[in-house]
């Protein structure tokens, strides 16, 4: 409880702990390093040579050891991070294309750096998912290198140009990863993936465009763009341009189209990286534009946003009961974090969106680990089939684990990060929007039952004797789920790092929540109530 | 300096000359011959960095018939790269004659640096008939019958940008731009202007096969060497595109009267150019919709009436000359479908990556340079209220981004043609020294545009101001 107030004043601090280690190392390029690194990295894949596959492997190492290292200095950024700072960091700012007003403008706030933490996480997960690829490997691990720089790159945009740019670009590689090395039906998950990921980048771009005219067409700064002050009438079509953007990578119902079969189709690795890093771009986007940005418009339209989240909740819930295929019920239920990020937003409380920011972390690894297990139990026991599975369990100890886990983080379970981010967003929502709060609760209970039956057939029912033969996670495989479960349980038990006993002093971690505070009171301060004069 | 200006025109007329001339009397060695390809890439690349260098004087030349200015700086420098990196990345395997195939492409690019410089209309009418008098003569070489369509279809074109011109001219009294500019100040819109402009915008529609008049120009472009359809669909519609931004400008004065026709035509051109990609099954085809798509873009700008808008134009009409003319010459023969590119990436790399920075460019996926451009636009859009044509072109970009995911699924996915199924249609392009670099040099431009944006929008935005644009 302490920990929520905490949050919900997300009041400046004065004297922020310093962790062991921090301000070991600066680089006034972190941010670009995020994004060119894996650039680089993936244009030197693809110029090595490698005569009939044979350094097939040491791609694949590459690819992996890009990511721990992004990781590394990811790392570095986070304990360096200036907690209760309410400015952005690590900012790099450069004319660009001036006549317009472009500028290469990036830099991280908490919400921000929770993100890129979040990017960092799945990238190493979903590179060892994708350890079983042996078709093409070089494409693949260039596209999906491609993938995260991508994805870096909308999360630390401060220019709006800048973060279309990168926001559009994730398309194009996922899109020829899941053409490249989806299942039987990748055709039309592309097509779908590109129709609504294209509208939603439209939207954007027409957004964007309009806060551009608006605000006298100098400059796509977001800091000029996100910090002017306009008319409702203006907010209110921004906001809902920027909704739809939102609404079609996040994926809200009934935007949601492209959701099963990209999910249920991908390859496990870009299944992962879709479900944990480029859909939470979508909430993170209505954080800033629309939460950060558009207060009248916020205050608008909150209602709709708890209505799609809601809706999205209960759809994601009943589609998972009805469905008779594992990675299509993976797929639905990844939908549910989702939809609790959105209801903290519409909260318009400084709890709930405490509880959205650190549910776009939360949620966004449960959703990368109950794809990942669904997608990795299919291939283990060679069927998707929930008429065909069943009695799994003690055939394929280790992923049972591993799924039960990811079901009890997207129900949001005490000692897993999802269960404080749910709380927060539920304390946050049900002042300002009952109705859409109680909606999410009731479609969470759909989504409990959903596990259960999907639980229950295929891991503790009667084993299928016509099934084809199963075998448990290899150690790639318990690997990447293993580093997003335990993420899950870190940062559960440490939302606000582990500390010295007796102290308050952290060690190794700051923890996620104090991180993330950094910034959270600049956007939630147009939505905390009047205080009440002294002596009431 | 000031002589030295003209200096890039003259070098590219005299390169051109000399290759027909020494075809003609066979004046070269065959091992001359094949070494043209080469030396018509380093004139077009010398008067290309001459034009960097001297373009910046301000000049006039002819008594007032040509003019030196930024606007001029730019469309060449963009038309002249152009040539030499298609000149350079083209399959001479493919092509029906080395010396026409050579000089064309650099008389095309001469006619669109007379438009550049054309301070009158007579002389915006001249240098935009050199331009596709070109595409012709290269079309004509492989299917006479396409050619025969291409010069009927021009030649009604031609005709009625004559009519427009004279129309232009009997209104105003003059046949200067600028002059013609200072009347129109203050002028109200009335139906001898209006006659005109929608005479001169379906002739330049036709040129720059910007739909729905893009069907003798598409055809022709498709049944070309691969050369010749990048003359067709890029420099040819580069050259009706500059002169659609100097009307543009002079008509400024008078937005009513051009802006419902190039808003409906954009508009189509963006959408339907989209559409069209995405059904098309041939890489050509599907890449001379692409083109159709981003000329609407750049009739888009124009509709904006600002300096931005037309700079923005500008910008993006650099983009869509390299690509749009590159693009096919790195296709190669590619006549047969799309099998011919089945698996290109493994087989033939570097080409793969040309010919794939050539779609997504032409369909403006980032970060290439039609992204850029695309984007300019579109703020250029926004600042001058027109969302709906904003919100078609976005809509046209994700049509086109579709279609582009489909040919490079082709390519990178699956797995090539094997070489018994190969038919003289389905050939892999032969890969040369001169080829890798001209590949490889275009891949390096299409990418680094965007990048080098703020001096190339810069001088875009220069270029707008040099027509009198504030």
């Amino acid at each position: 409880m302490i920990l929520l107030q905490h949050i919900a004043l997300a009041s400046p601090s004065p004297t922020p702990a310093s962790v062991p280690g921090a301000n070991i190392f600066t680089s006034p390029l972190l941010m670009s390093l995020t994004i060119w690194l894996p650039v680089a990295v993936s244009l030197f894949v693809a110029a090595m040579p490698n005569p009939r596959g044979r350094y097939d492997q040491l791609m694949k190492q590459i690819a992996f050891f890009t990511n721990l290292g992004l990781v590394f200095v990811l790392f570095v950024a986070y304990n360096q991070f200036q907690a209760f700072l309410p400015t952005m960091q690590y900012e790099e700012k450069v004319p660009w294309l001036q006549a317009i007003g472009v500028t290469y403008h990036l830099g991280v706030d908490g919400p921000g750096m929770v993100m890129l933490m979040l990017s960092g996480l799945v990238g190493i997960a979903s590179v060892l998912a994708s350890l079983g690829i042996r078709e093409r490997v070089r494409s693949y691990v260039c596209l999906l290198l491609l993938v995260q720089a991508s994805v870096n790159g909308a999360i630390v945009a401060r220019d709006m140009f800048v973060l279309i740019l990168f926001w559009s670009a994730t398309a194009v590689p996922l899109a020829l990863l899941i053409l490249g090395w989806g299942g039987p039906r990748r055709g039309s998950a592309t097509w779908r993936l590109l129709g609504y990921w294209g509208l939603g980048t439209a939207a954007l771009v027409v957004g964007t465009m309009a806060l551009y005219a608006a605000t006298g067409g100098s400059s796509f700064d977001m800091d000029v763009l996100l910090k002017a002050s306009l008319t409702p009438r203006i907010q209110l079509a921004v906001g809902l341009v920027m909704i739809v953007a939102g609404a079609t990578r996040l994926p809200l119902f009934p935007l949601h189209g492209w959701v099963r079969d990209v999910l249920s189709e991908a390859p496990p690795g870009v299944a992962v990286v879709v479900a944990g890093a480029t859909t939470r771009l979508g909430a993170f986007l209505l954080l800033r534009t629309l939460i950060g940005a558009l207060p009248a418009a916020a205050h608008l339209l909150s209602p709709l946003l708890a209505a799609l989240a809601a809706l999205t909740v209960i759809y994601a819930g009943l589609a998972a009961i009805r469905t008779v295929d594992v990675r299509h019920a993976g797929a639905y239920l990844a939908m549910i974090p989702g939809g609790v990020t959105v209801l903290g937003l519409a909260a318009l409380s400084p709890l709930g969106i405490a509880g959205s920011v650190l549910s776009l972390f939360a949620g966004g690894v449960a959703a990368a680990l109950v794809v990942g297990a669904c997608a990795t139990l299919a291939e283990r026991a060679q069927s998707r089939s929930l008429l065909v599975l069943g009695g799994l369990a003690p055939r394929m100890p280790s992923l049972s684990w591993l799924l039960i886990i990811a079901s009890l983080a997207v129900l949001g379970v005490p000692i897993l990060a999802t269960f404080p981010a749910e709380l927060m967003t539920f304390f946050g929502a049900f002042k300002n929007q009952p109705i859409g709060a109680f909606a999410v609760a009731v479609g969470l209970a759909l989504a409990a039952v959903a596990f259960a039956l999907l639980l229950r057939r295929v891991l503790f029912g009667a084993p299928n004797p016509d099934a084809p033969g199963v075998s448990d996670a290899s150690l790639g495989e318990s690997w990447y789920l293993g580093l997003l479960a335990g993420a899950l349980i870190w940062v559960g038990v440490f939302p606000g790092g582990p500390k010295i006993p007796g102290t308050d002093t952290p060690v190794f971690d700051p923890g996620l929540v104090n991180v993330m505070a950094a910034g959270i009171s600049d956007m939630a301060s147009p939505y905390v109530g009047p205080t009440p004069p002294a002596g009431q | 300096m000031r002589n030295l200006v003209l200096l890039p025109e003259a070098l590219v007329v005299a390169g051109a000359a000399f290759i027909l001339l020494a075809a003609r009397f066979a004046w070269l060695s065959p091992a001359a011959r094949r070494r043209l390809p080469a030396a018509a890439a380093v004139v077009a690349l010398v008067a290309f960095a001459l034009e960097l260098w001297v373009g910046a004087t301000l000049a006039t030349y002819f008594g007032g018939a040509l003019v030196q200015d930024r606007f001029a700086l730019f469309a060449k420098a963009a038309a002249l790269l152009a040539a030499a990196l298609a000149i350079a990345a083209a399959d001479w395997g493919a092509e029906d004659s080395t010396s026409l195939g050579v000089a064309m492409p650099l008389l095309a690019a001469f006619g669109v640096m007379v438009i550049a410089s054309a301070a009158d209309l007579l002389t915006l009418w001249a240098g935009l008939e050199l331009a596709a008098a070109a595409g012709v003569t290269l079309v004509a070489v492989r299917r006479p019958d396409l050619g025969l369509r291409l010069l009927v279809a021009g030649g009604v074109a031609s005709g009625l940008l004559l009519l427009g011109l004279a129309f232009l001219y009997a209104t105003t009294g003059n046949a200067d731009l600028a002059a013609i500019r200072a009347v129109m100040i203050g002028t109200t819109p009335t139906l001898s202007l209006a006659i005109p402009v929608l005479l001169l915008m379906s002739a330049l529609a036709m040129r720059a096969t910007l739909a729905p008049f893009q069907l003798a120009g598409l055809s022709a472009g498709l049944g070309a060497s691969p050369l010749g359809a990048g003359l067709v669909l890029g420099l040819v519609a580069a050259a009706a595109a500059t002169v659609a931004i100097k009307l543009a400008a002079t008509l400024v004065p008078v937005p009513q009267v051009v802006s419902p026709y190039l808003e409906v035509l954009a508009a189509i051109a963006m959408v339907g150019g989209g559409l069209a990609a995405i059904a098309a099954r041939s890489p050509r085809v599907r890449m001379a919709y692409l083109a159709a798509g981003q000329v609407g873009w750049v009739a888009a700008g124009l509709v904006t009436h600002f300096r931005s808008g037309l700079a923005a134009s500008l910008f993006l009409l650099g983009a869509f000359a390299v690509a749009a003319t590159c693009g096919p010459a790195v296709l190669g023969r590619a006549e047969g479908g799309e099998a011919t590119i089945a698996g290109l990436g493994a087989v033939r790399p570097l080409r793969a990556a040309g010919l794939a920075f050539a779609l997504l460019s032409l369909a403006g996926a980032p970060p290439l340079a039609g992204f850029f451009g695309e984007l300019a636009v579109a703020a250029a859009l926004a600042q001058s209220g027109h969302f709906v044509l904003l919100a078609l072109g976005v809509l046209g970009s994700v049509l086109s981004l579709v279609a582009v995911a489909g040919t490079l699924r082709l390519m990178y996915i699956q797995s090539p043609l094997e070489e018994a199924r190969r038919g003289a249609l389905a050939a892999l392009p032969a890969v040369t020294v001169l080829s890798s670099l001209g590949v490889a040099g275009f891949c390096l431009v299409v990418a680094a545009y965007g990048f080098l944006g703020s001096p190339i929008l810069g001088l875009a935005n220069q270029g707008a101001e040099a027509l009198g644009l504030r």
